[in-house]
């Protein structure tokens, strides 16, 4: 998924996605569609190296790729809901989860903060930090960590600059900003990636299972 | 009996009705006399399948859109804003609901929407369309209205057919009508509410909607105390 973070390049390549084993969890129940609608509504998650052989005409796209799996995590520094401003490096040497996700104050990315709240001591049990990310500004992450008692850090992404350095790619043909999650090992390597707009508790349930497995 | 009159069918109810049955008939009408004539039958009935399969998806978007978003003085749907929140607070009411009280706002859309199209078309597949879809959005009202019903109150026929997912049926319709009303939005068969649901095509407008406009759905918060079901009724009905 990381690898062809481009709206287009991702609703045309149905047997690139299969190929990397997509978690389709609800596939089962649900009537048979186009893999690139599958992602948005089942999951993509990306863990392992996959040895598949890339079409050439599909190279180019996973040069386009910002960050993926195996690579370093981009440095940034963000203000957090309390205005102070926040490294990435701050978290080196420890597992970090970092999530980003449309907006606050909305039913998906409510539920999604409630469920890693929810889950948090289990994510400090694993050594690890949780994350989240999105373009609303400090005074409302605020209000959000406040309303839903949130324990984690929540950055402001103002611009969406970090959002797009990342590759965190869009969805509904890039009307919604997408809600993908990166888990960094303690060097800072993206060690793993989920991709799921509409059902966001299961973000806590594939990082959870990532790091307690590690 | 009741107190409140506007439930009650006024002439201009039933007037409203009996146009948009008459537009509806006539184009129904057009369509079986000129598939007989050009002996075609296949594409007229397809049409017609068609029509009530898009009329319970249209049914389930504007439901959508109104329960969701404006208010009273939204111009032009502000009276229907304002109804459908009545109904969240009292669902019951509309089975009480005259026929013609109740249908007589779609009825004036339909007479509206297929008086010329009467006037100017004669094919027999559009009109197998447009008099199949646009006859289920106007009896919408009526099946949301069985909808609410109870079982020992219905016409047998009539539970045959939502028991069938002909109409909608009472517990699928049931399911919309709790907090945050967020879901089976569609009334002819609910039939694309699984489908809607399933794949959270509401929720997905939402957020794109609200990501451009800035505007939250009503269904992203708890109704107002003001607009919850109420359950004591007695204010409004009187002791016979």
């Amino acid at each position: 998924m990381a690898s062809i973070p481009l709206p287009t390049a991702k609703h045309s390549l149905p047997s690139l996605l299969h190929a990397q084993t997509p978690k389709t969890l609800l596939s089962q129940k649900l009537p048979n569609l186009p893999k690139s609608f599958q992602s948005q509504f089942c999951g993509v998650k990306l863990s392992h190296s996959s040895n598949f052989a890339v079409p050439s005409s599909f190279k180019k796209s996973s040069i386009l790729a910002k960050v993926s799996k195996g690579s370093v995590a981009p440095s940034f520094s963000l203000k957090d809901q309390d205005g102070k401003t926040v490294s990435l490096s701050k978290f080196k040497g420890k597992p970090v989860v970092v999530y980003f996700y449309p907006a606050d104050e909305t039913p998906g990315c409510t539920k999604q903060a409630c469920a890693f709240r929810d889950s948090y001591e289990k994510f400090k049990k694993a050594g690890a930090e949780v994350i989240g990310i999105s373009g609303d500004d400090p005074s409302s992450h605020k209000a959000f960590a406040k309303k839903y008692r949130l324990p984690f850090t929540l950055l402001s992404d103002e611009g969406n600059k970090v959002r797009k350095d990342w590759g965190v790619p869009a969805d509904l043909f890039g009307t919604l900003p997408g809600r993908q999650t990166y888990v960094l090992d303690k060097n800072g390597v993206v060690q793993l990636i989920y991709n799921n707009q509409f059902q966001p508790e299961k973000h806590i349930d594939e990082t959870l299972k990532f790091l307690q497995s590690a | 009996m009741l107190k409140d009159p506007i439930l009650k069918s006024k002439w201009y109810h039933r007037a409203w009705v009996a146009s948009g049955c008459t537009t509806v008939l006539v184009s129904l009408a057009k369509s079986v006399t000129v598939a007989a004539d050009s002996g075609i039958w296949l594409q007229p009935i397809l049409a017609g399948l068609v029509g009530y399969m898009l009329a319970d998806l249209g049914s389930g978007i504007y439901h959508w859109g109104i329960d969701n978003y404006g208010d009273e003085n939204t111009p032009v749907f502000g009276s229907q804003i304002e109804a459908f929140q009545g109904h969240h607070k009292w669902p019951w009411i509309i089975t009480r609901r005259q026929f013609a009280n109740n249908l007589h706002t779609l009825a004036r859309a339909v007479s509206f929407t297929v008086l010329p199209i009467d006037l100017i078309f004669n094919d027999p597949v559009l009109h197998g369309f447009v008099g199949v879809c646009l006859g289920c959005i106007m009896f919408s009202q009526q099946f949301h209205a069985w909808a609410h019903s109870t079982k020992s109150k219905l016409h047998p026929l009539v539970v045959a057919l939502q028991d069938a997912g002909v109409l909608v049926s009472r517990s699928i319709h049931g399911a919309h009508n709790r907090p945050l009303y967020d879901s089976n939005y569609c009334i002819v068969s609910g039939v694309w509410n699984e489908l809607l649901d399933t794949y959270k095509v509401f929720e997905a407008l939402e957020m794109i909607l609200f990501y451009k406009l800035g505007v939250r759905p009503r269904s992203w918060s708890e109704p107002s105390p003001s607009w919850t079901e109420e359950t004591d009724t007695s204010s409004l009905i009187a002791e016979s």
